[in-house]
Protein backbone atom coordinates (compact mmCIF):
# COMPACT_ATOMS: atom_id res chain seq x y z
CA UNK A 1 0.00 0.00 0.00
CA UNK A 2 2.76 2.58 0.63
CA UNK A 3 5.18 1.37 -2.09
CA UNK A 4 5.79 4.10 -4.62
CA UNK A 5 4.87 3.68 -7.74
CA UNK A 6 5.86 5.36 -10.90
CA UNK A 7 2.50 6.78 -11.62
CA UNK A 8 2.42 7.88 -8.25
CA UNK A 9 6.13 9.48 -8.83
CA UNK A 10 5.05 11.82 -11.83
CA UNK A 11 1.97 12.64 -10.15
CA UNK A 12 3.87 13.80 -7.35
CA UNK A 13 6.54 15.25 -9.10
CA UNK A 14 4.05 17.69 -11.25
CA UNK A 15 2.00 18.58 -8.48
CA UNK A 16 5.39 19.58 -7.04
CA UNK A 17 6.18 21.95 -10.16
CA UNK A 18 2.38 23.30 -10.20
CA UNK A 19 2.21 24.18 -6.98
CA UNK A 20 5.52 26.20 -6.83
CA UNK A 21 5.22 27.45 -10.11
CA UNK A 22 2.08 28.62 -9.25
CA UNK A 23 3.45 30.49 -6.14
CA UNK A 24 5.96 31.71 -7.74
CA UNK A 25 4.19 33.51 -10.42
CA UNK A 26 1.97 35.11 -7.73
CA UNK A 27 4.65 36.21 -5.67
CA UNK A 28 6.35 37.86 -8.62
CA UNK A 29 3.55 39.90 -10.15
CA UNK A 30 2.75 40.72 -6.37
CA UNK A 31 6.47 41.45 -5.30
CA UNK A 32 7.72 42.66 -8.40
CA UNK A 33 5.78 45.79 -8.52
CA UNK A 34 5.98 46.40 -4.73
CA UNK A 35 9.82 46.44 -5.47
CA UNK A 36 9.84 48.53 -8.02
CA UNK A 37 7.76 51.30 -6.27
CA UNK A 38 9.64 51.22 -2.72
CA UNK A 39 13.23 51.50 -4.68
CA UNK A 40 12.17 54.50 -6.46
CA UNK A 41 10.43 56.16 -4.24
CA UNK A 42 11.25 58.04 -1.08
CA UNK A 43 8.95 58.75 1.83
CA UNK A 44 8.62 58.49 5.54
CA UNK A 45 9.01 55.29 6.94
CA UNK A 46 10.79 54.05 4.24
CA UNK A 47 13.63 52.35 6.10
CA UNK A 48 11.59 50.82 8.55
CA UNK A 49 9.77 49.28 5.82
CA UNK A 50 12.64 47.45 4.40
CA UNK A 51 13.66 46.48 7.69
CA UNK A 52 10.51 44.65 7.95
CA UNK A 53 11.00 43.16 4.56
CA UNK A 54 14.48 41.94 4.94
CA UNK A 55 13.66 40.10 8.39
CA UNK A 56 11.05 39.03 6.64
CA UNK A 57 13.49 36.92 4.31
CA UNK A 58 14.79 34.86 7.52
CA UNK A 59 11.23 34.49 8.76
CA UNK A 60 10.67 30.86 9.75
CA UNK A 61 8.46 29.01 7.25
CA UNK A 62 7.57 26.73 9.95
CA UNK A 63 5.69 30.03 11.77
CA UNK A 64 4.51 31.06 8.21
CA UNK A 65 2.95 27.80 7.52
CA UNK A 66 1.53 28.02 11.36
CA UNK A 67 -0.14 31.22 10.46
CA UNK A 68 -1.20 30.35 7.43
CA UNK A 69 -2.64 26.63 8.50
CA UNK A 70 -4.88 28.40 11.34
CA UNK A 71 -6.11 31.07 9.11
CA UNK A 72 -7.27 28.47 7.05
CA UNK A 73 -8.52 26.23 9.92
CA UNK A 74 -12.34 25.40 10.17
CA UNK A 75 -12.63 28.26 12.78
CA UNK A 76 -10.14 30.61 11.27
CA UNK A 77 -9.85 33.94 9.87
CA UNK A 78 -10.94 32.39 6.45
CA UNK A 79 -12.14 28.77 7.74
CA UNK A 80 -15.19 28.71 5.63
CA UNK A 81 -13.60 28.69 2.31
CA UNK A 82 -12.92 25.19 3.05
CA UNK A 83 -9.50 25.28 2.04
CA UNK A 84 -7.53 23.53 5.00
CA UNK A 85 -5.02 20.60 3.42
CA UNK A 86 -5.53 22.30 0.43
CA UNK A 87 -2.94 22.95 -2.82
CA UNK A 88 -4.78 26.71 -2.33
CA UNK A 89 -3.70 26.58 1.17
CA UNK A 90 0.28 25.18 0.11
CA UNK A 91 0.28 27.97 -2.89
CA UNK A 92 -0.87 30.91 0.00
CA UNK A 93 2.17 29.68 2.21
CA UNK A 94 4.89 29.52 -0.23
CA UNK A 95 3.90 33.33 -1.60
CA UNK A 96 4.12 34.28 1.58
CA UNK A 97 7.48 32.60 2.08
CA UNK A 98 8.57 33.54 -1.62
CA UNK A 99 7.40 37.19 -1.06
CA UNK A 100 9.94 39.00 0.96
CA UNK A 101 12.88 37.80 -1.25
CA UNK A 102 11.78 38.85 -4.47
CA UNK A 103 10.32 42.42 -2.66
CA UNK A 104 13.97 42.81 -1.19
CA UNK A 105 16.21 41.23 -4.72
CA UNK A 106 14.01 43.85 -6.74
CA UNK A 107 14.36 47.04 -4.50
CA UNK A 108 18.11 46.23 -4.62
CA UNK A 109 17.95 46.09 -8.13
CA UNK A 110 16.26 49.34 -8.83
CA UNK A 111 18.35 51.18 -6.26
CA UNK A 112 21.30 50.12 -8.01
CA UNK A 113 19.96 52.41 -10.74
CA UNK A 114 20.88 55.87 -11.55
CA UNK A 115 18.92 58.67 -9.28
CA UNK A 116 18.03 60.34 -12.29
CA UNK A 117 17.11 57.23 -14.62
CA UNK A 118 13.42 57.76 -14.40
CA UNK A 119 13.73 61.64 -15.29
CA UNK A 120 16.29 60.71 -18.06
CA UNK A 121 13.63 57.96 -19.89
CA UNK A 122 11.26 61.52 -19.02
CA UNK A 123 13.59 63.43 -21.39
CA UNK A 124 13.58 60.89 -24.25
CA UNK A 125 9.92 61.15 -24.29
CA UNK A 126 9.71 57.70 -23.90
CA UNK A 127 5.74 56.52 -22.88
CA UNK A 128 5.27 55.11 -19.00
CA UNK A 129 4.10 51.72 -20.97
CA UNK A 130 7.76 51.50 -22.59
CA UNK A 131 9.27 52.95 -19.46
CA UNK A 132 8.37 50.18 -17.74
CA UNK A 133 9.30 47.69 -19.97
CA UNK A 134 12.74 49.85 -19.79
CA UNK A 135 13.16 49.10 -16.25
CA UNK A 136 12.02 45.59 -16.30
CA UNK A 137 14.88 45.07 -19.11
CA UNK A 138 17.35 47.18 -16.68
CA UNK A 139 16.92 44.86 -13.78
CA UNK A 140 16.56 41.89 -15.26
CA UNK A 141 19.76 40.37 -13.33
CA UNK A 142 17.98 41.40 -10.38
CA UNK A 143 15.21 39.53 -11.37
CA UNK A 144 16.30 36.50 -12.14
CA UNK A 145 18.30 36.31 -8.83
CA UNK A 146 15.16 36.72 -7.31
CA UNK A 147 13.29 33.87 -9.20
CA UNK A 148 16.43 31.72 -8.34
CA UNK A 149 16.38 32.01 -4.84
CA UNK A 150 12.43 32.31 -4.40
CA UNK A 151 12.44 29.01 -6.33
CA UNK A 152 14.93 27.05 -4.35
CA UNK A 153 13.33 27.76 -0.86
CA UNK A 154 9.74 26.74 -2.22
CA UNK A 155 11.06 24.20 -4.10
CA UNK A 156 12.85 22.65 -0.84
CA UNK A 157 10.24 23.82 1.68
CA UNK A 158 8.37 20.87 3.87
CA UNK A 159 7.09 22.41 7.40
CA UNK A 160 5.16 24.98 5.58
CA UNK A 161 3.69 22.67 2.68
CA UNK A 162 3.16 19.90 5.77
CA UNK A 163 1.15 22.17 7.97
CA UNK A 164 -0.90 23.38 5.39
CA UNK A 165 -1.61 20.89 2.72
CA UNK A 166 -1.52 18.06 5.12
CA UNK A 167 0.62 15.45 2.72
CA UNK A 168 -2.49 13.93 1.70
CA UNK A 169 -2.43 11.51 -1.34
CA UNK A 170 -3.68 12.14 -4.54
CA UNK A 171 -4.39 15.29 -3.31
CA UNK A 172 -1.75 17.82 -1.23
CA UNK A 173 1.44 15.39 -1.51
CA UNK A 174 4.85 16.97 -2.81
CA UNK A 175 7.90 15.73 -3.13
CA UNK A 176 9.00 17.25 0.52
CA UNK A 177 6.25 15.68 2.19
CA UNK A 178 6.60 12.56 0.28
CA UNK A 179 9.94 12.17 1.21
CA UNK A 180 9.42 12.98 4.82
CA UNK A 181 7.21 10.46 4.70
CA UNK A 182 8.60 7.47 3.63
CA UNK A 183 11.78 8.57 6.01
CA UNK A 184 9.80 7.98 8.36
CA UNK A 185 8.28 5.13 7.37
CA UNK A 186 12.02 3.64 6.98
CA UNK A 187 11.75 3.37 3.33
CA UNK A 188 14.50 4.76 2.37
CA UNK A 189 14.36 3.71 -1.55
CA UNK A 190 11.45 5.09 -2.36
CA UNK A 191 12.47 8.75 -0.35
CA UNK A 192 15.61 8.26 -2.14
CA UNK A 193 13.88 7.76 -5.70
CA UNK A 194 11.85 10.86 -4.28
CA UNK A 195 15.03 13.01 -3.23
CA UNK A 196 16.98 12.33 -6.74
CA UNK A 197 14.16 13.77 -8.32
CA UNK A 198 13.97 16.78 -6.33
CA UNK A 199 17.60 17.24 -6.59
CA UNK A 200 17.39 17.00 -10.13
CA UNK A 201 14.49 19.02 -10.36
CA UNK A 202 16.56 21.95 -8.76
CA UNK A 203 19.81 21.19 -10.72
CA UNK A 204 17.58 22.04 -13.86
CA UNK A 205 16.16 24.88 -12.93
CA UNK A 206 19.30 26.64 -11.23
CA UNK A 207 21.30 25.78 -14.85
CA UNK A 208 18.48 26.75 -16.96
CA UNK A 209 18.18 30.16 -15.05
CA UNK A 210 21.80 30.90 -14.94
CA UNK A 211 22.06 29.93 -18.40
CA UNK A 212 19.57 32.69 -19.15
CA UNK A 213 21.08 35.16 -16.54
CA UNK A 214 24.44 34.39 -18.26
CA UNK A 215 22.93 35.14 -21.72
CA UNK A 216 21.21 38.46 -20.14
CA UNK A 217 24.18 39.75 -19.00
CA UNK A 218 25.94 39.74 -22.64
CA UNK B 1 15.23 86.25 -34.43
CA UNK B 2 12.08 83.96 -32.66
CA UNK B 3 13.05 82.03 -29.72
CA UNK B 4 12.65 78.18 -29.83
CA UNK B 5 12.14 78.63 -25.69
CA UNK B 6 11.82 81.96 -23.35
CA UNK B 7 12.34 82.81 -20.17
CA UNK B 8 10.47 85.25 -18.52
CA UNK B 9 10.58 86.55 -15.29
CA UNK B 10 11.66 82.98 -13.62
CA UNK B 11 11.58 82.12 -10.05
CA UNK B 12 12.61 78.89 -8.78
CA UNK B 13 12.60 78.65 -4.55
CA UNK B 14 14.67 75.80 -3.26
CA UNK B 15 14.54 75.04 0.18
CA UNK B 16 17.92 72.90 1.72
CA UNK B 17 19.17 71.74 4.97
CA UNK B 18 22.21 74.11 3.32
CA UNK B 19 19.19 77.04 3.60
CA UNK B 20 16.99 78.44 0.83
CA UNK B 21 18.76 78.96 -2.46
CA UNK B 22 17.05 81.38 -5.35
CA UNK B 23 17.46 81.27 -8.63
CA UNK B 24 15.74 84.51 -10.70
CA UNK B 25 16.15 85.24 -14.55
CA UNK B 26 14.11 87.90 -15.76
CA UNK B 27 14.58 87.36 -19.68
CA UNK B 28 16.83 84.78 -21.70
CA UNK B 29 16.02 83.09 -25.15
CA UNK B 30 17.09 80.43 -26.91
CA UNK B 31 17.12 80.48 -30.50
CA UNK B 32 17.33 78.47 -33.17
CA UNK B 33 20.66 76.80 -34.60
CA UNK B 34 22.69 78.84 -31.69
CA UNK B 35 24.27 77.38 -28.67
CA UNK B 36 24.09 79.35 -25.51
CA UNK B 37 26.95 78.15 -22.28
CA UNK B 38 25.47 78.92 -19.06
CA UNK B 39 28.30 79.26 -17.09
CA UNK B 40 28.74 79.47 -13.67
CA UNK B 41 30.70 78.16 -10.86
CA UNK B 42 29.55 75.21 -8.61
CA UNK B 43 26.14 76.03 -6.60
CA UNK B 44 25.34 78.68 -8.94
CA UNK B 45 21.86 77.73 -10.12
CA UNK B 46 23.26 76.24 -13.73
CA UNK B 47 21.45 72.50 -13.30
CA UNK B 48 18.46 73.83 -11.92
CA UNK B 49 17.71 76.59 -14.62
CA UNK B 50 18.18 73.42 -16.89
CA UNK B 51 15.91 71.60 -14.94
CA UNK B 52 13.58 73.87 -15.37
CA UNK B 53 14.00 74.38 -18.80
CA UNK B 54 13.38 70.75 -19.17
CA UNK B 55 9.73 70.95 -17.75
CA UNK B 56 11.28 68.44 -14.83
CA UNK B 57 11.40 71.27 -11.84
CA UNK B 58 8.47 73.68 -11.92
CA UNK B 59 9.24 77.82 -10.89
CA UNK B 60 7.62 79.43 -8.17
CA UNK B 61 6.75 82.50 -10.36
CA UNK B 62 7.61 83.65 -13.82
CA UNK B 63 7.20 81.43 -17.19
CA UNK B 64 8.82 78.84 -19.44
CA UNK B 65 7.12 79.44 -23.16
CA UNK B 66 8.03 77.33 -25.68
CA UNK B 67 7.76 79.21 -29.04
CA UNK B 68 9.00 76.31 -31.32
CA UNK B 69 7.33 73.15 -31.91
CA UNK B 70 9.08 70.01 -31.28
CA UNK B 71 10.37 68.40 -28.60
CA UNK B 72 12.34 69.80 -25.62
CA UNK B 73 15.06 67.25 -24.41
CA UNK B 74 17.81 66.90 -22.14
CA UNK B 75 21.61 65.27 -21.73
CA UNK B 76 22.05 64.68 -17.94
CA UNK B 77 25.61 65.06 -16.78
CA UNK B 78 25.79 61.37 -15.82
CA UNK B 79 24.25 60.00 -18.85
CA UNK B 80 22.65 56.38 -18.42
CA UNK B 81 22.59 53.62 -21.62
CA UNK B 82 20.12 51.70 -21.84
CA UNK B 83 21.02 47.42 -21.59
CA UNK B 84 21.13 46.91 -25.67
CA UNK B 85 23.03 47.74 -28.33
CA UNK B 86 23.95 51.38 -29.40
CA UNK B 87 21.35 50.80 -32.40
CA UNK B 88 18.88 49.92 -29.68
CA UNK B 89 19.38 53.01 -27.80
CA UNK B 90 18.85 55.24 -30.10
CA UNK B 91 15.91 53.18 -31.93
CA UNK B 92 13.95 52.72 -28.48
CA UNK B 93 12.51 56.34 -27.84
CA UNK B 94 11.51 56.54 -31.72
CA UNK B 95 9.58 53.16 -31.05
CA UNK B 96 8.24 54.56 -28.30
CA UNK B 97 6.93 58.01 -29.80
CA UNK B 98 5.47 55.52 -32.86
CA UNK B 99 7.43 56.15 -35.35
CA UNK B 100 7.64 54.10 -38.87
CA UNK B 101 9.99 51.47 -39.52
CA UNK B 102 11.35 53.97 -42.59
CA UNK B 103 11.66 57.17 -40.43
CA UNK B 104 13.18 55.32 -37.36
CA UNK B 105 15.70 53.86 -39.94
CA UNK B 106 16.57 57.22 -41.53
CA UNK B 107 17.22 58.70 -38.11
CA UNK B 108 19.45 56.95 -36.42
CA UNK B 109 20.98 56.69 -39.15
CA UNK B 110 21.60 60.06 -39.47
CA UNK B 111 21.96 60.70 -35.80
CA UNK B 112 24.95 57.91 -35.04
CA UNK B 113 26.65 59.78 -38.82
CA UNK B 114 26.39 63.17 -36.76
CA UNK B 115 28.70 61.69 -34.24
CA UNK B 116 30.34 59.44 -36.09
CA UNK B 117 29.54 56.29 -34.13
CA UNK B 118 27.70 54.82 -37.14
CA UNK B 119 30.34 51.79 -36.75
CA UNK B 120 29.67 51.17 -33.49
CA UNK B 121 25.45 50.58 -33.95
CA UNK B 122 25.63 47.01 -33.40
CA UNK B 123 28.39 47.28 -30.26
CA UNK B 124 26.80 46.55 -26.78
CA UNK B 125 25.92 49.89 -24.97
CA UNK B 126 27.98 49.07 -21.42
CA UNK B 127 31.12 48.46 -23.87
CA UNK B 128 31.55 51.87 -24.53
CA UNK B 129 34.32 54.35 -23.65
CA UNK B 130 33.51 57.60 -21.75
CA UNK B 131 33.65 59.35 -24.74
CA UNK B 132 31.59 57.12 -26.94
CA UNK B 133 28.78 56.73 -24.41
CA UNK B 134 29.04 61.42 -24.35
CA UNK B 135 28.73 60.40 -28.29
CA UNK B 136 25.61 58.23 -28.09
CA UNK B 137 23.63 60.24 -25.69
CA UNK B 138 23.55 63.36 -27.97
CA UNK B 139 23.42 61.13 -30.85
CA UNK B 140 19.86 59.43 -29.07
CA UNK B 141 18.68 63.22 -28.43
CA UNK B 142 19.41 64.56 -31.79
CA UNK B 143 17.52 61.78 -33.09
CA UNK B 144 14.17 62.59 -31.47
CA UNK B 145 14.35 66.21 -33.64
CA UNK B 146 14.31 68.10 -30.87
CA UNK B 147 12.97 71.80 -31.10
CA UNK B 148 15.71 72.25 -27.75
CA UNK B 149 18.01 70.51 -26.87
CA UNK B 150 19.44 71.03 -22.63
CA UNK B 151 22.74 69.32 -22.33
CA UNK B 152 24.48 69.35 -18.38
CA UNK B 153 27.95 69.06 -18.61
CA UNK B 154 28.52 67.36 -21.90
CA UNK B 155 32.40 67.56 -21.86
CA UNK B 156 32.81 66.04 -18.20
CA UNK B 157 35.56 63.53 -17.85
CA UNK B 158 36.76 63.75 -21.27
CA UNK B 159 40.50 64.36 -22.42
CA UNK B 160 41.37 67.72 -24.36
CA UNK B 161 41.81 66.37 -28.02
CA UNK B 162 37.95 64.38 -27.31
CA UNK B 163 36.59 67.75 -26.15
CA UNK B 164 37.38 69.28 -29.95
CA UNK B 165 36.49 66.44 -31.11
CA UNK B 166 32.98 66.31 -29.57
CA UNK B 167 32.83 69.90 -29.44
CA UNK B 168 33.24 70.40 -33.65
CA UNK B 169 30.67 67.46 -34.25
CA UNK B 170 28.03 68.96 -32.16
CA UNK B 171 28.35 72.29 -33.42
CA UNK B 172 28.16 70.50 -37.44
CA UNK B 173 24.59 69.05 -36.06
CA UNK B 174 23.14 72.10 -34.48
CA UNK B 175 23.94 73.77 -37.79
CA UNK B 176 22.37 71.22 -39.75
CA UNK B 177 19.29 70.64 -37.52
CA UNK B 178 18.37 74.16 -36.07
CA UNK B 179 17.87 72.89 -32.84
CA UNK B 180 18.51 75.57 -30.00
CA UNK B 181 20.99 74.77 -27.29
CA UNK B 182 21.63 75.31 -24.03
CA UNK B 183 24.90 73.53 -22.65
CA UNK B 184 25.78 74.23 -18.60
CA UNK B 185 29.48 74.19 -17.98
CA UNK B 186 31.63 75.13 -15.07
CA UNK B 187 34.27 75.23 -17.29
CA UNK B 188 35.17 78.21 -19.12
CA UNK B 189 37.37 76.67 -22.12
CA UNK B 190 34.86 74.10 -22.98
CA UNK B 191 32.38 76.83 -22.94
CA UNK B 192 33.71 78.85 -25.10
CA UNK B 193 35.03 76.04 -27.47
CA UNK B 194 31.16 75.50 -28.01
CA UNK B 195 29.24 78.36 -28.34
CA UNK B 196 27.80 81.45 -30.19
CA UNK B 197 26.43 83.17 -26.52
CA UNK B 198 27.47 83.25 -22.94
CA UNK B 199 25.05 83.81 -20.19
CA UNK B 200 27.11 83.67 -16.66
CA UNK B 201 25.08 82.77 -14.19
CA UNK B 202 26.49 83.63 -10.28
CA UNK B 203 24.53 83.24 -6.71
CA UNK B 204 21.26 82.31 -8.73
CA UNK B 205 21.39 85.53 -10.77
CA UNK B 206 21.98 86.02 -14.50
CA UNK B 207 24.92 88.75 -14.06
CA UNK B 208 25.57 89.13 -17.99
CA UNK B 209 23.92 87.34 -21.30
CA UNK B 210 26.01 88.55 -24.66
CA UNK B 211 28.29 87.00 -27.59
CA UNK B 212 30.77 85.02 -26.95
CA UNK B 213 33.29 87.82 -27.83
CA UNK B 214 31.42 90.63 -25.61
CA UNK B 215 31.24 88.46 -22.40
CA UNK B 216 35.28 87.72 -22.73
CA UNK B 217 36.49 91.08 -23.75
CA UNK B 218 33.76 93.33 -22.13
CA UNK B 219 32.31 91.41 -19.05
CA UNK B 220 29.87 93.59 -16.82
CA UNK B 221 31.42 93.10 -13.46
CA UNK B 222 34.48 92.49 -11.91
CA UNK B 223 32.73 88.89 -10.68
CA UNK B 224 31.68 88.24 -14.52
CA UNK B 225 35.16 89.14 -15.21
CA UNK B 226 36.88 86.58 -12.74
CA UNK B 227 34.72 83.77 -14.30
CA UNK B 228 35.21 84.50 -17.77
CA UNK B 229 39.10 84.02 -17.31
CA UNK B 230 39.49 88.10 -16.87
CA UNK B 231 41.84 87.64 -14.05
CA UNK B 232 43.67 90.83 -13.98
CA UNK B 233 41.87 93.63 -12.03
CA UNK B 234 43.20 96.30 -11.00
CA UNK B 235 42.09 99.40 -8.79
CA UNK B 236 42.56 102.71 -10.92
CA UNK B 237 41.15 106.38 -10.87
CA UNK B 238 40.22 107.67 -14.72
CA UNK B 239 42.91 110.51 -15.22
CA UNK B 240 42.36 113.22 -18.52
CA UNK B 241 43.82 111.68 -21.79
CA UNK B 242 42.29 108.07 -21.89
CA UNK B 243 44.18 107.17 -19.19
CA UNK B 244 43.75 105.22 -16.02
CA UNK B 245 45.97 105.93 -13.02
CA UNK B 246 47.05 103.22 -11.09
CA UNK B 247 49.72 104.74 -8.49
CA UNK B 248 51.56 108.26 -9.32
CA UNK B 249 54.17 105.53 -11.70
CA UNK B 250 51.24 103.38 -13.18
CA UNK B 251 48.96 104.31 -15.67
CA UNK B 252 47.28 102.23 -18.45
CA UNK B 253 45.87 103.60 -21.17
CA UNK B 254 41.96 103.48 -21.86
CA UNK B 255 39.82 104.25 -25.04
CA UNK B 256 37.34 107.28 -22.94
CA UNK B 257 35.20 105.42 -20.81
CA UNK B 258 34.21 107.69 -18.03
CA UNK B 259 34.93 111.14 -16.50
CA UNK B 260 38.34 111.77 -14.93
CA UNK B 261 38.55 111.17 -11.12
CA UNK B 262 36.05 108.11 -11.36
CA UNK B 263 37.03 105.34 -9.53
CA UNK B 264 37.67 102.03 -11.77
CA UNK B 265 38.22 98.58 -11.77
CA UNK B 266 40.78 97.68 -14.98
CA UNK B 267 40.41 94.28 -15.83
CA UNK B 268 43.10 92.95 -18.94
CA UNK B 269 43.00 89.19 -20.05
CA UNK B 270 46.73 87.31 -19.02
CA UNK B 271 46.90 86.98 -22.64
CA UNK B 272 46.41 90.09 -23.93
CA UNK B 273 49.22 91.25 -21.53
CA UNK B 274 52.49 90.88 -23.12
CA UNK B 275 55.87 90.75 -21.87
CA UNK B 276 58.86 91.93 -23.77
CA UNK B 277 58.29 95.69 -25.74
CA UNK B 278 59.68 96.08 -28.95
CA UNK B 279 57.36 94.67 -31.33
CA UNK B 280 55.19 97.18 -32.28
CA UNK B 281 52.30 95.92 -30.26
CA UNK B 282 50.45 98.08 -27.98
CA UNK B 283 51.82 100.74 -25.78
CA UNK B 284 54.30 100.05 -22.70
CA UNK B 285 53.08 100.06 -19.53
CA UNK B 286 56.52 100.04 -17.87
CA UNK B 287 58.64 97.07 -15.50
CA UNK B 288 57.33 94.48 -13.46
CA UNK B 289 59.25 91.52 -12.12
CA UNK B 290 58.44 87.80 -12.04
CA UNK B 291 56.96 86.68 -8.92
CA UNK B 292 56.29 83.37 -10.08
CA UNK B 293 56.54 80.85 -12.89
CA UNK B 294 53.87 77.75 -13.44
CA UNK B 295 54.25 75.62 -16.63
CA UNK B 296 51.86 72.66 -18.12
CA UNK B 297 52.10 71.29 -21.76
CA UNK B 298 50.93 73.94 -23.35
CA UNK B 299 51.21 77.27 -21.56
CA UNK B 300 53.82 79.06 -19.04
CA UNK B 301 52.01 81.36 -16.50
CA UNK B 302 53.91 84.17 -14.95
CA UNK B 303 52.85 86.19 -12.09
CA UNK B 304 54.15 89.64 -12.05
CA UNK B 305 54.58 92.29 -9.88
CA UNK B 306 53.39 95.40 -11.05
CA UNK B 307 52.33 98.91 -9.18
CA UNK B 308 52.39 96.91 -6.22
CA UNK B 309 50.16 94.09 -7.40
CA UNK B 310 50.69 90.64 -9.01
CA UNK B 311 49.43 90.85 -13.24
CA UNK B 312 49.02 87.40 -15.22
CA UNK B 313 49.58 86.84 -18.34
CA UNK B 314 50.41 83.66 -20.70
CA UNK B 315 53.41 82.46 -23.20
CA UNK B 316 53.72 79.38 -25.26
CA UNK B 317 55.54 76.85 -23.14
CA UNK B 318 58.83 75.25 -23.88
CA UNK B 319 59.60 78.92 -26.51
CA UNK B 320 61.33 81.61 -26.81
CA UNK B 321 60.62 84.15 -23.62
CA UNK B 322 59.36 81.06 -22.02
CA UNK B 323 62.67 79.10 -21.72
CA UNK B 324 64.97 81.69 -21.15
CA UNK B 325 62.65 83.48 -17.90
CA UNK B 326 63.26 83.55 -14.46
CA UNK B 327 61.69 84.35 -11.37
CA UNK B 328 63.27 87.89 -10.36
CA UNK B 329 63.92 88.69 -13.58
CA UNK B 330 62.49 92.10 -14.54
CA UNK B 331 60.65 92.69 -17.95
CA UNK B 332 58.71 95.38 -20.01
CA UNK B 333 54.98 95.41 -20.25
CA UNK B 334 52.60 96.36 -22.87
CA UNK B 335 48.92 96.52 -23.72
CA UNK B 336 46.79 96.78 -26.54
CA UNK B 337 44.38 100.25 -25.49
CA UNK B 338 41.77 98.26 -26.84
CA UNK B 339 42.48 95.49 -24.81
CA UNK B 340 41.95 97.00 -21.45
CA UNK B 341 38.30 97.59 -20.16
CA UNK B 342 37.27 99.46 -17.70
CA UNK B 343 34.90 98.30 -14.55
CA UNK B 344 32.63 100.54 -12.86
CA UNK B 345 33.39 100.79 -9.08
CA UNK B 346 30.65 100.10 -7.24
CA UNK B 347 28.94 97.49 -4.60
CA UNK B 348 30.76 94.79 -6.89
CA UNK B 349 34.27 96.15 -5.39
CA UNK B 350 33.99 94.02 -2.12
CA UNK B 351 32.96 90.89 -4.20
CA UNK B 352 35.83 91.34 -6.44
CA UNK B 353 37.85 91.77 -3.75
CA UNK B 354 36.98 88.22 -2.64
Amino acid sequence: MHELHSSDLLEITLRTLSVCLTALLIALAIGVPIGIALGRRQFPGRRALLGVINSGMGAPPIVVGLIVAQMFFRNGLLGRLELWYSVEAMVTAQVLIALPLIVALVIAAVSALDVDWELQVRTLGISARWRTWLLLREIRLGLLAAVIAALGGILSEVGAVMQTGGNLEGETRVLTTAILMYTNMGLFESAYALAAILVGLMLTLAGLLTWVQYGARS
Amino acid sequence: MTAALRVENLQVIRQSRAGRFTLSVRDLALRPGEVLAVLGPNGSGKSTLLRVLAGLESPAAGRVERQATGPVTMVFQRPIAFAGTVDHNVRIALRSIGLAPSEIRRRVDDSLGHFGIAALAERRADRLSGGELRRLVLARAFALEPAVLLLDEPFDDLDHEAQELLSRDLRQAVAQTRVAVAVVTHDLRRAVGVCDRIAVLCNGALQQVDSRRTVLERPCSPTVARLVGMTNLVAATLGAHDTAIVDPEHQLPTAGAGPPGAEVWIGIRPEHLKVDVGRGEGESIGKAVVDSIASDSVLTTLSLRWAGTLLRTHLVAGRGLAREIAVGDAVSLSVRREDVHVLPRGQDAARADR
